[in-house]
């Protein structure tokens, strides 16, 4: 797409995974397409619940029980992960691919050290011997501004601070450095200021490592700093997919709409904060038609029986809707008058 | 971490000093007739009141609280806990006695609760729901509601009276001739298992063994029982964290992950428990001993309770309050070596 001279380093086609419950089968993700190329950027945005951590679990294939992923390709440098067994997947995991979670609390062993979970990867992928780990322990929390790293590598998580620990697990996560890194809303649980360090931190080492990154949030605003392009997901499904610039200037999607409109801005005069009415729908019992029909103030009965296919409608800009154009007059209205049309 | 060791070494004799003053209390309700009763192996002694008033007045027994007390607290330091009727000696020389027999029964007991507790605990938490985890299940569940009275007589009934494999007491008649009277059989440790191996004596090992195995199996099993139950549910808990997943995440391999990750998050309620196991076990012991007549302290000390022999039941208490109090600190020593965040507090 945008970067069509550089290699592409992860494809996905029409990724499902189903999570198989007691009470019938929930569609997570349900036939996902994207693709990353080198040093890129892609965030995957969406509500909790949408499928945008699961489509992440799927391509490390990490999924919790019952979740399966039942159909689709994932292509790591050519090769179908799908088609790999668990101890080939080891191999790629935390050398290759490896990835940086939300809580970085409960994510990080309590009773071991720093130093020993961050060495680890590189113990099980080059058994390198302790000293040398210890060395480059040293290295790769000096390369995340921790202080005093020679100290560090030998406390444990509790004694770090919430960013801190976050800075561990990403010197964890780059350890081997990692051709693709996924990151799974790693500023969601840090203090607004930590979580522009945090940002910086990761922009500056991706560049260094000319990694490309999956960004996983829910936060908007944190999308705009790092992704080259944006997916947003509802209910399983890729809705909007483009670059970052378009998605803020050009939404087509009433879901990014409702999203962009929701976000608090101190540049316009905004009485009250839009939000996007009803409910992120049943997993279980998705509407008919269009998933987001019920929630969309563009809805019409063609919306309710015939479930828009996901296409590019303007250059390199994909939508799952059937009436963009209605979305994009409206988004105009906005960025021209700087107030909504608030939907009833 | 040292000073963590030191201080809860340091907190011991205060404990020991509290549940000395409980028993003393206790103690005091009986009359200084009563307790002069307790120090003395000849009961004719009692009946004439001048020699009577002249030992309770030796062993001061009719003093007010505090300084009866601490003339009783210095008469424990010197060893001094009274006279035994039941097992015709001091106190402290049955229980030096007979303390060697139970350590050897509880010491062995550890093994399985510690080996098939834990392992199985593991095993059936990562075989969750499987029909291994059931079985294992099963069995847990039947062991923790089993009465030890009853799986001890269920033990002795088939595998002694039935099949007369595992007989009850701690030796054979031919084999307590060699132990106790004969000049050769040197005693190491007084654990018969090790003396005689040490005196390359096999048959006797043998013999010995056999006794142990009904015991231990008896004691053992409602602790191991209890162990896996919490050793599994600590496991699944620990296994669904997130760490758990980051270690995946780091193309860790599945051993690796369940006995390094997940084992040592787990242990620490394990250990926990484990404190209260040791309780469970030194009360078990009593049982256990009566049922399989087995030359312990437990069942020294449970005809002493049925003769109302007073100096021995408060010599019992005495020692198992200490037992328990040093093993609580090896429960709170290895609750700090497992958990980084209990040593730093």
């Amino acid at each position: 797409m945008v970067n069509d001279n550089k290699t592409k380093i992860l494809q996905v086609k029409d990724l499902k995974t189903y999570f198989f419950t007691e009470n019938g089968i929930v569609k997570a993700v349900d036939g996902v397409d994207f693709e990353i190329y080198q040093g890129e950027t892609l965030g995957l945005v969406g509500e909790s619940g949408c499928g945008k951590s699961v489509t992440a679990f799927s391509i490390v294939k990490l999924l919790d029980y019952p979740g399966k992923t039942v159909g689709g390709q994932v292509f790591f440098r050519g090769e179908d992960l799908l088609k790999k067994n668990e101890k080939q997947m080891r191999q790629i995991r935390g050398k290759e691919i490896s990835l940086i979670f939300q809580e970085p609390m409960t994510s990080l062993n309590p009773v071991f050290t720093i130093g020993f979970q961050i060495t680890e990867a590189l113990k099980v992928h080059y058994k390198i011997s302790k000293p040398k780990a210890q060395e480059k322990a040293v290295q790769l929390l000096k390369k995340v501004d921790i202080p005093i790293p020679e100290q560090r590598i030998n406390e444990y998580p509790h004694q770090l601070s919430g960013g801190m620990r976050q800075r561990a697990m990403i010197a964890m996560a780059l350890a081997c450095d990692p051709v693709l890194l996924i990151a799974d809303e790693p500023t969601t649980s840090l203090d607004v200021t930590i979580q522009a360090q945090i940002l910086e931190l990761m922009k500056t080492l991706l560049k260094e490592f000319n990694s490309s990154l999956i960004m996983i949030t829910h936060d908007l605003g944190v999308i705009a700093e790092i992704a080259d392009r944006i997916a947003v997901m509802y209910a399983g499904k890729i809705v909007e997919y483009t670059d970052t610039r378009s998605i803020f200037y050009n939404p087509l999607h009433p879901y990014t709409y409702g999203l962009l409109t929701s976000i608090p801005r101190l540049d316009m005069d905004i009485e009250k904060l839009d939000s996007i009415p009803g409910l992120v729908p049943d997993p279980l019992h998705f509407p008919e038609g269009c998933k987001f029909h019920p929630r969309c103030p563009f809805a019409t009965a063609k919306c309710r029986k015939e479930e828009p296919v996901l296409k590019e409608v303007e250059n390199k800009h994909l939508v799952r809707c059937w009436h963009f154009e209605k979305v994009k007059e409206e988004a105009k209205k906005i960025a021209f008058t700087g107030r909504l049309a608030v939907s009833e | 971490m040292l000073s963590y060791i030191i201080r809860r070494i340091l907190i011991l004799p205060l404990i020991l000093l509290g549940v000395t003053f409980l028993i003393f209390c206790l103690f005091s309700l009986l009359s200084p007739m009563e307790r002069l009763a307790t120090y003395i192996n000849d009961p004719s002694v009692l009946k004439n009141p001048q020699s009577a008033q002249r030992l309770i007045d030796k062993y001061h027994l009719d003093e007010p609280f505090p300084s009866g007390y601490v003339h009783w607290l210095k008469s424990l330091l010197r060893f001094d806990f009274g006279w035994s009727p039941t097992a015709n000696q001091p106190v402290w020389e049955a229980i030096m006695q007979r303390l060697p027999a139970t350590m050897e029964l509880v010491l062995y007991s550890i093994i399985p609760v510690i080996l098939v507790g834990i392992w199985l605990g593991v095993i059936s938490a990562v075989h969750h729901n499987d029909i291994l985890d059931q079985f294992i299940r099963v069995t847990a569940i039947i062991g923790w509601s089993l009465p030890t009275f009853i799986f001890g007589l269920l033990i002795l009934f088939i595998f002694y009276g039935m099949l007369g494999w595992l007989p009850p007491g701690r030796l054979s008649t031919w084999a307590q001739y060699i132990v106790y009277a004969e000049e050769g059989f040197k005693n190491y440790t007084y654990f018969i298992t090790i003396d005689s191996l040490l005196n390359g004596r096999l048959d006797i090992f043998w013999d010995a063994l056999k006794h142990l195995i009904g015991p231990i199996i008896t004691l053992s099993y409602i602790s191991w029982a209890y162990l896996l139950r919490i050793t599994r549910s600590s496991m699944l808990e620990t296994l669904r964290k997130d760490y758990i997943r980051t270690a995946r995440s780091k193309g860790v391999d599945e051993k690796t992950v369940i006995h390094q990750h997940a084992r040592k998050n787990a242990m620490i309620p394990v250990v926990t428990v484990a404190g209260m196991m040791i309780i469970r076990m030194l009360g078990g012991v009593v049982i256990t001993e009566t049922v399989f007549t087995y030359p312990g302290l437990g069942f020294w000390a449970a005809s002493s309770a049925q003769q109302l022999d007073y100096g021995s039941i408060i010599g019992f208490a005495l020692l198992f309050a200490f037992l328990m109090v040093v093993g609580n600190l090896i429960v709170d020593v290895s609750y700090a070596l497992i958990d980084p965040r209990v040593r730093l507090e």
